[in-house]
């Protein structure tokens, strides 16, 4: 056992001192530097509003650019397990990892097809309550009501506990014999459910579980955005004798977007690349019933070494994802409100 | 019909005209909810009290009844466990300071200006939310051995912050744009410069939204894995999801024990969101805008 | 509040500042170990860091960092370490890792480092799960990780001799107690959706997963041995309908499982005083399997040391030194006493304390008749090949004929895949 001394806690500081003297420092540099180039040297008229946004659109590309390329790279070679290290590069290469990617099963049975089809259906069951509990929750406690502030922080304790417990401890309630989840169905006078070794229960509880890990995210941001609404527009809509309905639709929905069109999009892409607790409750199983893209990439990569393969297949992911932002834009127009208000 | 209508407006919006029978149904839901947010939790607490280490248990009652807080006390005299939290803080507050910093001024800018290249920004911001994490361990570790950042929070700290970067940008973005133009407008008139504006109006206003910010670049980086992995290489600069890896095993987990551990993890973390829900409340940001 | 942030940052900003750092100038060296053993019962880990402050003495300057995953993220990290060619100095951990490591060119040799006469003082079993090639990769620290049968006293007297018997002592001894219909007492519970404990009943049938590096799943065997557990479950009902590794564990230490399978590892953990109040713990083989006469063949193999292919110069030596430190017989005996490890050296096992510890002989005994898991990175492979056709068996939604045939052509794909 190492105890926390004096001298381990004070480093942890002092390292977190110098990382904010440093940001304050590079801050102050890349801002310089911005001002003598922007505004100085090209009289841009929009200087200032890329000096705010340099430090951190620096900070994200450096950041992002270099596994992205990094892996573009290893689309395109034949690396694995017995070419490891001294792998080599060419379009070939590419062409083939990326047929691959659709013309054979990912895995053992499941194809690339089937994987996409179960990883919508994930995402699209999750992402749906997530945002309807959410929604539910927040209208709820966006009234008056005695007791508000410990409901609230009750039903955002599934967010503040960490995945990783949160699942393990969901795991033990889908147990057969000793689950709760049984024990209540059987108290009901349901039949006990083989959760975890019939795939289709699997994966209706590795749903359940993320549904309700998802639920307390939405709830608090759509509650910010409720609170943020001013109570003149319902107040007004009243006085011109809209019904409750007419006003949620008319009112609330429109106001929330800009808060939930960003939420929405990333609960997708988080959703849709969320491997936790599908590998911690059913590693995939049974039977590669519950495994979704991320999780049969994971595989692929780590448990098979296809690294080449891996990489094409997550750009495959990616310009699924990508695809699908640029259609939700396009249909919801979310994206012109957002940038436009 | 009047009637009917006030009484669904009224469950939109305020509860001022509810009926005790309203409220007490309001009321039973949200225990329900209540009951199944927690329950979970209440179990790995139930694990943490047992003696012994298994996991699983024919006893389902809440308090077992021979409950002990042995695996407490093993956890924190026996394992680092206080070291795990003490690093994991450290780095998790940082991040959202830095987080913070970062995306203030940046959501600022994609708020107030219409620049070329903005919703092109906007939208790469979300396609850096979208590469499959598993792809990155290899590039990650290929770039923490060129830059030397083994053994240090400083690449770890701004991982997680950049991490968290899009979203929080995203989110006040969102926010700035419910304030008014107005008010800066008038700052302006009164010889105040953009920046100051900002700093003295805006962000005062958006205080809910800066505390949901970090929040959640807290929770980012809190139980934060794959860079801990790669850049932590010493026992004592151990964060808890790394320091959890030496409880759990392939089949000798001591589970008493890391349920306790699980139980004081997740704490940190109630904690925050206790205090933070004040802002949340608070309703500030539309306070100017009646007048 | 906003004094409170004043206060930390300036605190924050002092440290920052005050950074008396650099100033030793004596030579240093950090030697940094990855081990796969976590705090777990018996506090392996803790001794690792004690014997390595013990051995660190020897060397002025010298401080050996232990640090600590799981299994699969050892592996992982190391390999990501090795591509970019900068990591720990030694590694101890699982036989299975040396297939791909090899196969990845990431780890060393240790014939030459060694010396024959030092790899010498090994059971041969210990060294077996780690040649390949014709070439030894890694240096043995404990053998065994096999499975083994465990039963309660309390509930059974003596242990069955064959598989008949088992199943007519488990019918016997699966009851339920409180009449709900569902059985709250086993006749015998393990792991039953994980191949590894599915293999010792391969093994009794007369099959193995490989050949060398071919699979043979698609075998006479492997479908009576599939058709063997699928009864346990479906036909003779003396082990639970959903059984994994935790369930199992929770019934026998509750006293509420006759017979238990499983490995060397968990020993201790049966024997705390909180767990004696209801099991008294006797230890045998894993009954022979009626139909053909043989023992059941749990899988053996061990932990090692391996050294990554990038060390060499003074850490090749520290890590040299170190490895014959655990081999010494005072480290080996160690382990034995307090993890109740089987050592790896031909001197340490012929100690007395094995013999007259009636558990340890029993360990010993199951190991004698178990077969090293093989060491080709093709196992892998055959492991996901056979796990979810066995899940679809033993959740009766496969033939064991079908499933046998399933695993060959998956297990075949999978190393097409992986040789590519």
């Amino acid at each position: 056992m190492i105890p926390l001394t004096w001298e381990i806690a004070s480093r942890g500081l002092t390292e977190a001192g110098r990382i904010l003297v440093m940001l304050a420092v590079g801050v102050a540099v890349i801002e310089a530097l911005a001002y003598l180039i922007l505004h100085k040297w090209l009289k841009l008229k929009n200087a200032l509003p890329f000096m705010l946004m340099l430090p951190a659109f620096i900070a994200v590309v450096a950041l992002v650019i270099y596994p992205f390329l990094f892996n573009l790279q290893l689309a395109f070679s034949n690396m694995s397990m017995y070419r490891f290290k001294e792998f080599s590069v060419g379009l070939s290469y590419g062409i083939q990892n990326f047929l691959d990617v659709f013309r054979a099963p990912v895995l053992q049975n499941v194809t690339f097809a089937q994987l996409l089809l179960r990883t919508v259906v994930w995402t699209a069951v999750n992402v749906f309550f997530h945002v309807l509990g959410g929604l539910f929750l927040a209208i709820l406690l966006n009234r008056p009501l005695r007791g508000k502030a410990i409901y609230r922080t009750l039903l955002t304790i599934p967010w503040a506990i960490p995945q990783v417990i949160a699942a393990l401890a969901w795991k033990n309630e889908f147990h057969y014999q000793y689950g709760f989840i049984n024990v209540l169905l059987q108290k009901l006078g349901f039949a006990p459910v083989q959760w975890l070794s019939d795939p289709k229960w699997a994966f209706v509880a590795v749903i359940i579980v993320n549904i309700w890990l998802g639920i307390p995210f939405m709830m608090v941001i759509i509650l910010g955005g409720l609170q943020s609404i001013s109570p003149d527009y319902y107040d007004a809509a009243q006085i011109d004798g809209a019904s409750g309905f007419q006003q949620f639709r008319a009112i609330t929905m429109p106001l929330l977007k800009p808060v939930l069109t960003p939420a929405i999009i990333l609960g997708v892409v988080w959703t849709f690349n969320n491997f936790n607790v599908i590998y911690l409750i059913t590693k995939g199983g049974p039977m590669e019933g519950t495994d979704i893209l991320v999780t049969s990439l994971y595989k692929a990569v780590f448990e098979f070494y296809r690294y080449g393969f891996g990489a094409a297949y997550s750009t495959v992911i990616l310009i699924i994802l990508l695809i699908f932002t640029w259609i939700y834009l396009k249909v919801t127009k979310g994206m012109g409100e957002v940038a436009d208000a | 019909m009047k009637k009917e209508s006030s009484r669904i407006h009224s469950f939109f919006r305020s509860g001022k005209g509810d009926s005790p029978a309203k409220k007490l149904l309001i009321h039973l839901i949200l225990i329900m909810a209540s009951v199944i947010a927690v329950y979970p939790f209440l179990r790995v607490v139930a694990i943490s009290l047992r003696p012994g280490s298994q996991l699983l248990s024919t006893d389902l009652s809440l308090i077992p009844s021979n409950a002990t807080l042995e695996n407490y006390r093993t956890l924190i005299f026996e394992k680092d466990f206080t070291i795990w939290l003490w690093n994991s803080l450290v780095v998790s507050l940082t991040t959202v300071i830095v987080g913070i910093v970062l995306s203030a001024s940046a959501a600022y800018a994609f708020s107030r200006w219409d620049f070329p290249g903005r919703k092109q920004g906007l939208v790469f911001l979300l396609t850096t939310q979208m590469l499959p994490p598993s792809m990155l361990l290899l590039p990650i570790y290929v770039m923490v051995v060129r830059l030397q950042l083994f053994n240090t929070y400083t690449g770890m700290i701004l991982a997680h912050s950049v991490g968290a970067v899009p979203f929080s940008i995203w989110l006040l973005k969102g926010y700035y744009d419910t304030i008014p133009r107005e008010l800066e407008e008038a700052a302006l008139v009164d010889g105040a410069s953009r920046l100051e504006a900002f700093y003295k109006i805006i962000i005062p206003l958006s205080t809910p939204a800066l505390g949901v910010c970090g929040l959640f670049s807290f929770m980012t980086s809190w139980s934060e894995f794959m860079m801990a992995r790669v850049m932590l290489q010493k026992a004592d600069l151990f964060t808890w999801p790394l320091g959890f890896q030496k409880l759990l095993d392939q089949f000798t987990t001591q589970w008493g024990v890391f349920s306790a551990a699980s139980v004081l993890v997740a704490v940190p973390a109630m904690l925050l969101f206790m205090y933070s829900s004040k802002w949340l409340i608070s309703g500030l940001t539309l306070g100017g805008v009646k007048e | 509040m906003k004094r409170a942030i004043a206060f930390i940052l300036t605190g924050v900003l002092f440290f920052a500042l005050a950074v008396p750092m650099g100033a030793l100038a004596q030579k240093k060296v950090t030697f940094t170990l990855w081990t796969k053993e976590g705090e777990v019962t018996g506090g392996v880990l803790e001794d690792i860091v004690e014997l390595s402050k013990e051995f660190a003495k020897s060397r002025p300057g010298l401080t050996i960092e232990v640090v600590s995953y799981g299994v699969e993220e050892l592996r992982q990290n190391f390999q990501a370490a090795a591509f970019a060619g900068q990591g720990p100095d030694l590694l101890w951990t699982v036989s299975d890792h040396a297939g791909p490591f090899v196969a990845m060119k990431i780890i060393k040799p240790v014939d030459n480092i060694f010396g024959k006469d030092f790899l010498k003082e090994f059971v041969r079993p210990g060294l077996e799960c780690v040649e390949l090639d014709g070439k030894t990769w890694g240096v043995p620290i404990s053998v065994g990780n096999h499975l083994m049968l465990l039963y309660n006293k309390n509930l059974l007297k003596t242990p069955p001799k064959n598989t008949d018997e088992m199943i007519k002592v488990g019918k016997e001894l699966t009851r339920d107690l409180n009449k709900d219909g569902v059985p709250d007492q086993y006749g015998l519970v393990y792991n039953l959706n994980e191949p590894f404990f599915f293999a010792p009943w391969l093994g009794g049938f007369g099959g193995w997963p490989l050949d060398g590096t071919k699979p043979t799943l698609n075998t006479p065997a492997m479908v009576n041995a599939l058709q063997f557990v699928h009864d346990l479950k479906f036909v003779h009902k003396i082990v639970p309908v959903e059984c994994d590794y935790d369930a199992a564990d929770a019934l026998f230490k509750e006293g509420k499982a006759a017979m238990l399978i499983n490995g060397d590892w968990s020993l201790t953990s049966y024997q705390t005083p909180e767990v004696r109040k209801k099991v008294d713990l006797g230890v045998a083989r894993i009954p022979m399997v009626s139909q053909t006469g043989l023992w059941p063949t749990p899988m053996t193999s061990g932990i090692y040391f391996m050294l990554p292919d990038y060390l060499t110069g003074e850490k090749l030596q520290i890590a040299k030194e170190f490895v014959e430190f655990i081999s010494s017989d005072k480290v080996q005996l160690r382990f034995l006493e307090k993890h109740m490890r089987l050592p790896a050296t031909a001197s340490a096992l012929k100690n007395p304390k094995i013999a007259s510890d009636p558990i340890l002989k029993g360990s010993a005994d199951q190991m004698v008749v178990g077969k090293p898991m093989p060491t080709v990175p093709e196992m892998r492979a055959a492991w996901d090949a056979i796990r979810p056709n066995q899940e679809a068996v033993m959740a009766g939604k496969m033939s064991p004929k079908n499933a046998a045939k399933a695993m060959q052509d998956a297990c075949e794909k999978l190393i097409r895949e992986m040789t590519k």
